[in-house]
């Protein structure tokens, strides 16, 4: 019933340190041929990994929906074409970019010993009624859904009347290096025993600097799971965001695909007491339109929407946005991250330029029109276009439909 | 470790790889990569709609003997193999599992390099593992087969779907996170790091529970137990009840009245609430109440009113079941008993397990 990595006494953690710096001095011959002959042992490396799963497995639960928005049933049986006979596509129903959420168990994670779980946004698409937790030990508990926070594809689960529970340990994010080796652990997959997907930290500071990329295997199968690293400590937790944004759930036809992102913990206790207090916390919308082909530095704003936020503060069409708070805006794109960086509800120090005269005003971003999370898209989707919108958030970027791509592929570079 | 290894050496056809291996630092992969391409095979038969016509296969005997994944590119009139020598040979399918979802093979050639099949897996969660494969036809006549690298995610039992049909697997898989679900892939060699041979990566499906594809390879010693068996044997290693072979089409159950009628206003998606109880039904007797929502019947999550009916419909009379039981915030579980159905409700021979259930 519970999940369990057999074998393994957990290492103290010096002999982890060992472990990691052998298995590193292990595996560099694979990266790039070096001149030394370093002793190769794959077996370490497959303990250290099994070390670092069963450390953090106390705090990693299960998490079961009842009901929800409903998922097309199969089709009968005499309707079913053959393996393979060229018929007409089967009838799908999409959430986010996977026809259906799964019908399995999801991931949480255990963040305090009062009971407290965080998790992925993606684990609740269906909208269910009813949640339920099976912890470490096996017991089940109806948990409630307090608040979420649609920037970073995170929502927090509680359970009532719990003590003593195993909170996981957060990795110190100051100490987080690109290259470093990770883990993904979920239980998605159901079964007895957690699925662990080995890879490292690809880039820091992703989708405005809330995520880790890792290329571990990150899917439906441990969204809401944490990733590791080889002392078990969590790097962040699993989401399913995507840099382009879309619907909820968009980021899922990345999966496995050697791009997923995680929200490091370490520094989110402003965020996890919002969550807690039951808040949702939205992508924020400032509410200009960006003229195009103006040279910077600054971006000039070519017209303001009504009723936005930075109409209400005042903001005019020629005005040149020079800094956002204490930060430079140099052009578009980095507006566009900073504003990433904030949640609608934010009071941030808008500076710009009105006829070479610099002017600040605070701005209150709000979450616009839509309710839908959306991080903001990246740049190149506007490249070219009309001046259309800039509302600061994602517009639609054009659905990446995964049954058109031909096959997974994946590139590994240990 | 070093016995297997020594044999791997001595037994590669393959001298060329053995000359550029001496002037390459050491790799700790580098020979089981050599040892498993020298024993996997590409398989070419007809494509269909959007199947790919060719595989790989594991080369397991001496004398052609070449096990595969079940496809569509098998029911060709023309299969080939080209073995890692270039070599290209007619080949037959001698046997099928459907259990398995694998294929056995013969071409008239001996094969001396070929993989023993283990009886034992020599693999645990965390273990690298090589995945040997012809994905994508990449690779032509003699060209080495391709390689990827990851580790053993966990071994498990899965339901399988494959555009939105149900797959008949049976059995436990091995799930990797190298990305093994790739067109000619199937039928390729997964192996550890010395060169053992763990699995074979099995026919393209989803995960029922994710809704992702599944990335796995057959277990060695479920492929060692059909191979050595005359028939379709058991798919887990320990032999269940080995009552023969699964049924075809579901037959309609009559299950016991537990004598909870669900409130299904709702629709069949609903969370399986509790509309009434009748007086002096078992579950009256456990103590089941109006507004009690089930959570799982037996170790089966319940998580809607059809699924409910699934499970209660799989149960046998006078069989006794524990409830799961949400009551406001709380959650109990009742043990209920069912009573024999009245005279003539028990007309139907239920197969023993007409579905293998997953135990915890």
């Amino acid at each position: 019933m519970m999940p369990r990595l057999r074998e393994t006494p957990a290492p103290c953690r010096p002999a982890a340190l060992v472990l990691a710096a052998a298995l590193v001095a292990a595996l560099v011959p694979l990266a790039a041929p070096a001149a030394e002959d370093a002793p190769a042992d794959p077996v370490l490396a497959a303990r250290a990994f099994r070390a670092a799963a069963a450390r953090v497995l106390p705090s990693v639960v299960t998490i079961e929906t009842y009901g929800g928005a409903a998922a097309p049933p199969p089709p009968p049986p005499q309707e079913r074409t053959p393996p393979g006979a060229p018929g007409r596509p089967a009838p799908r129903r999409r959430a986010g970019a996977l026809a259906n959420p799964g019908e399995g168990p999801t991931t949480g994670l255990i963040i305090s010993s009062d009971g407290y779980i965080i998790t992925s946004t993606f684990n609740f698409l269906r909208s269910p009624p009813v949640i339920t937790v099976v912890l470490g030990d096996g017991s089940r508990h109806v948990a409630r859904l307090c608040g979420r926070d649609e920037t970073r594809g995170l929502c927090l689960l509680a359970i009532e009347g719990a003590a003593g529970l195993p909170a996981a340990q957060h990795a110190p994010p100051d100490g987080l290096r690109v290259g470093q080796w990770v883990l993904s652990v979920g239980v998605g997959y159901g079964g007895d025993e957690p699925a662990i997907s080995a890879g490292i930290v690809s880039a820091l500071g992703r989708l405005s600097g809330k995520a880790v990329q890792t290329d571990a295997n990150l899917s439906p199968a441990n969204y809401g799971g944490p990733l590791v690293d080889l002392e078990g400590r969590v790097v962040g937790v699993c989401v399913c965001l995507y840099p382009r944004g879309g619907s909820a759930g968009e980021g899922v036809q990345w999966y496995d695909s050697g791009v997923g992102f995680a929200i490091p913990l370490a520094d989110a206790g402003p965020v996890l007491e919002r969550l807690k207090a039951g808040e949702v916390i939205r992508p924020g919308r400032l509410g200009v339109r960006p003229a195009r082909g103006a040279s910077g530095p600054g971006v000039t704003v070519e017209s303001v929407l009504p009723d936005s936020p930075a109409q209400k503060a005042g903001i005019q069409a020629k005005d040149v946005i020079v800094a956002l708070g204490e930060q430079p805006v140099r052009d578009v794109m980095v507006l566009r991250a900073l504003i990433g960086a904030c949640a609608a509800g934010d009071t941030v120090t808008l500076r710009f330029k009105r006829g070479g005269e610099e002017r600040a005003v605070p701005v209150t971003l709000d979450a616009g029109d839509e309710g839908l999370p959306a991080p903001p898209e990246p740049p190149s989707i506007d490249r070219g276009g009309p001046g259309r919108a800039f509302s600061m958030r994602a517009g639609a970027a054009p659905p990446h439909r995964r049954d058109q791509q031909p096959a997974q592929f994946r590139r590994r570079t240990p | 470790m070093m016995r297997l290894l020594a044999v791997a050496a001595a037994t590669l056809p393959l001298a060329a790889a053995q000359a550029a291996e001496q002037n390459e630092p050491p790799n700790p992969f580098s020979r089981a990569i050599a040892y498993a391409q020298a024993r996997c095979a590409k398989i070419y038969g007809s494509g269909a709609g959007r199947e790919a016509g060719y595989a790989t296969g594991i080369v397991v005997s001496r004398d052609g003997l070449i096990l595969t994944a079940q496809g569509m590119y098998l029911s060709g009139e023309r299969l080939r193999v080209v073995l890692a020598d270039g070599s290209r040979h007619e080949a037959r399918v001698i046997r099928r599992s459907e259990k398995l979802q694998v294929a056995l093979l013969a071409i008239d050639a001996p094969t001396p390099a070929w993989f023993e099949l283990s009886s034992d897996s020599p693999v645990q969660p965390g273990d690298w593992v090589l995945a040997v494969s012809n994905a994508f036809n990449v690779a032509a006549g003699d060209e080495p087969l391709s390689v990827s690298l990851g580790i053993v995610s966990v071994r498990a039992e899965m339901e399988a779907r494959h555009r939105m049909q149900d797959v008949p697997y049976e059995g436990d898989i091995l799930l990797v996170d190298a990305i093994t679900s790739n067109p000619g892939a199937q039928g390729g060699a997964l192996c550890t790091a010395d060169g053992r041979l763990a699995g074979m990566l099995g026919k393209l499906f989803e995960s029922a529970a994710t809704r992702t594809r599944a990335n796995y390879a057959v277990p060695v010693e479920m492929l060692k137990a059909w191979f050595a068996g005359g028939e379709d044997a058991g798919a887990t290693p320990a032999p269940p009840d080995a009552s023969g072979r699964s049924p075809g089409p579901q037959k309609p159950a009559l299950p016991p009245d537990l004598g909870i009628r669900l409130f299904t206003v709702s629709g069949e998606r609903a969370p399986a609430y509790v509309d009434s109880v009748a007086p002096g039904s078992p579950a009256q007797a456990a103590g089941v109440r109006k507004d009690d929502m089930v959570l799982a019947v037996g170790d089966t999550v319940v998580r809607n009113c059809r699924e409910f009916a699934e499970a209660a419909g799989r149960l046998k009379p006078g069989e006794s079941v524990v409830l799961l039981i949400k009551r406001g915030r709380t959650i109990l579980s009742v043990t209920v008993a069912t009573a024999c159905p009245p005279a003539g409700g028990a007309g139907q021979a239920a197969p023993a397990t007409s579905r293998q259930e997953k135990q915890p």
